[in-house]
């Protein structure tokens, strides 16, 4: 899952990037409401982490923006200010959720989880298919009842894969949802772990599609 | 006394009181006047109607006649007296003619004395039957008065009390209110004598009610502000206890030292402003040489400069004399060089001097960082505004201090372009020994 995060404070931006990467996010980090927008307009996040008091342009101006233009990404305002109108004001411009700092890092991830998993249609914290679990909230996997050990990225592969089971994902979507901007791509990277996934979980379980991409097999 | 209504009783009834006693003495004088013309007529009638003629001598101690406050003695040419009205009574025999005025042992005596044929014919009368005429007169004429005076003393107070009335209410208003409730005291039915006071009283109310505005918005403010250091703290020890191995646990650390030295310096920014409220201010002035204050500041920030790459020093440091609280001088001049410190690359220079310049003292600290565009050279004084893209975590309040301080002192801060580039920030004063006690920031030496 690929999120951006629109915050001034170097302090609390840094910290934000390094928790929520350790909890398996793909995290880039913008510093003011401009660069939020110029970030947005490419359209590959999965999830908006929005400061609202923000150099050149407000946050509430930026999701008001982003909801003008109709687009339905899911926003988690992040805010030192707390009032009950505040809040009113952030949730009527369009924002999904509203975490007053200081917050905890850990629910902070939680409430992350829970939107996505909405927007997906889920209610159940568990993806399953083919015998294979994902508990978004614990990141266990399990393969046929048996917890398998993932690494962080191939976790957060097997989560988009999850996410959408009926749907082929290009190497290139697949490199989105695995990194952040200021990390290396390398050539075959995505096939390292696609390798590697298989032979923890089968086969099987992920297929080619040739000149397309990959997706889970069939149920 | 300083209650109005007492001294308008006391005052009011004193004059009450002298005026009926004047009244009640004119009256006594004037009645007593009438009694003396009545009487004497009344002396000259008696002695009038008794007979002319030579009349044999009379049984001393036969009464008769005259009523009972009025003696009459008649005696012939050789002394002898023939007619003596009241025995127990003398008059004096040797009486002049006419009226007169005679001591006996029953008090003065008015005597009217006249020769009829051949007799001397006396008529006299105790003065005090007049004065005791005199006297009812007076008391019947103002008895009337002395019964109307509870009743006028009763009006009195009570027009005094209606009059105050409005002061009372005003007065209970004002008592009955909470600290917070600083709306203005309404003026209606307000004697005219009291509006000034209420509206000097209103206008109070709303200077206090205003600086107790600016006061909560800036503790709210501050709030809001201390949020964001702590935000970073509590993220930085939860990174920190999810941190797997040494050199982790040692990085998660040093951010966790990072956001509490940033968590403390927002403080202390936050107690130096408080300290600098105006109300604090102009009590213990002392004379304090910028020089002095310029090499301090620059020997106590040298490790820092030098670990930054910093070129820091004095670069002209004349004598020149303020009036002023020294510790808060030390604090301003400190944030003005560490604000340059702060956002000056490494390999440049911070120069920091004073001089005198017209007469006026001037401080003066000149970086060659990017400075500051004109813009934004008025934003920056205001509480908690940092430039935008600023990557700097300074508490925002840095400028906003230097100016409370520089108003203290009657002195003005300006931000200007330093040749070469970077940003020069000068503080002029008055003249020294004129320190501007009306907070203008221009006020000409009188």
């Amino acid at each position: 899952m690929r999120l951006l995060l629109v915050e001034d404070d170097a302090m609390i931006g840094e910290s934000v990037r390094k928790g929520l990467r350790q909890d398996g996010f793909a995290l880039d980090w913008v510093r003011d409401g401009e660069a939020a927008e110029l970030a947005l307009a490419n359209g590959v996040y999965d999830l908006m982490l929005l400061d609202l008091g923000l150099p050149k342009k407000d946050g509430l101006e930026v999701l008001r923006t982003l909801r003008r233009q109709g687009r339905d990404l899911p926003v988690l305002v992040l805010t030192a200010r707390d009032t009950v109108p505040d809040r009113i004001a952030g949730l009527d411009a369009g924002a999904d959720d509203y975490l007053v700092k200081p917050f905890d890092l850990d629910e902070l991830a939680a409430r992350i989880r829970a939107l996505l998993r909405r927007r997906a249609g889920r209610a159940d914290p568990v993806m399953r298919h083919l015998g294979v679990e994902l508990n978004q909230a614990t990141r266990e996997v399990r393969k046929d009842g048996v917890a398998v050990a993932l690494s962080a990225r191939e976790l957060t592969l097997l989560e988009a894969f999850l996410d959408r089971p009926g749907a082929v994902l290009s190497r290139a979507q697949l490199e989105e949802k695995l990194y952040g901007w200021a990390e290396e791509v390398g050539s075959n990277t995505i096939e390292v772990y696609i390798h590697s996934l298989r032979k923890k979980l089968g086969a099987e379980f992920i297929r080619n599609v040739r000149g397309v991409g990959y997706m889970l097999a069939k149920a | 006394m300083s209650s109005i209504r007492k001294r308008l009783l006391a005052w009011l009834l004193a004059a009450l009181t002298l005026g009926l006693a004047a009244a009640a003495m004119a009256v006594y004088q004037q009645a007593r006047a009438d009694a003396n013309e009545l009487f004497d007529y009344h002396l000259r009638q008696v002695v009038a109607s008794l007979p002319g003629q030579a009349f044999p001598a009379l049984d001393v101690g036969a009464g008769g006649g005259a009523d009972e406050n009025t003696v009459i003695q008649i005696w012939d040419r050789t002394g002898t007296r023939l007619y003596f009205s009241h025995p127990s009574m003398r008059l004096p025999q040797r009486a002049e003619l006419g009226f007169s005025t005679v001591a006996t042992p029953q008090g003065p005596w008015r005597v009217y004395s006249a020769i009829i044929g051949s007799n001397v014919v006396q008529a006299g009368q105790p003065l005090s039957v007049r004065r005791e005429l005199a006297a009812g007169v007076a008391l019947r004429t103002t008895l009337p008065f002395l019964i109307l005076f509870p009743m006028l003393g009763a009006a009195i107070l009570l027009t005094v009390r209606g009059a105050l009335r409005p002061l009372d209410r005003i007065a209970a208003e004002v008592g009955s209110r909470s600290a917070r409730m600083l709306g203005p005291v309404p003026d209606r039915d307000v004697p005219d004598e009291a509006r000034p006071l209420v509206r000097s009283l209103n206008d109070l109310l709303a200077r206090l009610d205003q600086a107790l505005d600016s006061q909560r918005a800036f503790v709210a403010d501050a709030a809001h502000e201390l949020r964001t250091p702590l935000t970073a703290l509590k993220l930085q020890i939860q990174l920190a206890g999810r941190a797997q191995g040494d050199a982790a646990r040692a990085q998660a650390f040093a951010e966790i030292d990072a956001g509490l030295a940033r968590a403390t310096h927002m403080v202390e920014q936050l107690l130096a402003l408080a300290r600098q409220e105006p109300a604090a201010s102009q009590r213990g002035f002392a004379p304090c040489d910028l020089a002095d204050l310029a090499r301090s500041a620059v020997a106590a920030r040298a490790v820092i400069a030098q670990q930054r790459g910093v070129d820091l020093g004095v670069k002209r440091a004349d004598r020149a004399v303020v009036q002023g609280d020294a510790a808060a001088l030390e604090v301003m001049l400190g944030n003005l060089v560490d604000n340059a410190i702060r956002h000056t690359p490494a390999g440049g220079t911070v120069d920091v001097g004073s001089h005198v310049e017209h007469g006026r003292p001037v401080l003066e600290v000149a970086d060659s960082g990017p400075g500051i565009p004109a813009a934004e050279r008025e934003r920056v004084f205001d509480r908690f505004y940092r430039l935008p893209g600023s990557q700097t975590t300074g508490s925002g309040l840095g400028l906003a201090i230097v100016e409370r301080v520089a108003e203290a002192h009657g002195a003005h801060v300006e931000l200007l372009d330093r040749d070469g580039g970077g940003l020069r920030a000068r503080v002029r004063f008055n003249e020294p020994g004129v320190p501007d006690t009306n907070g203008n920031k221009f006020a000409a030496p009188v």
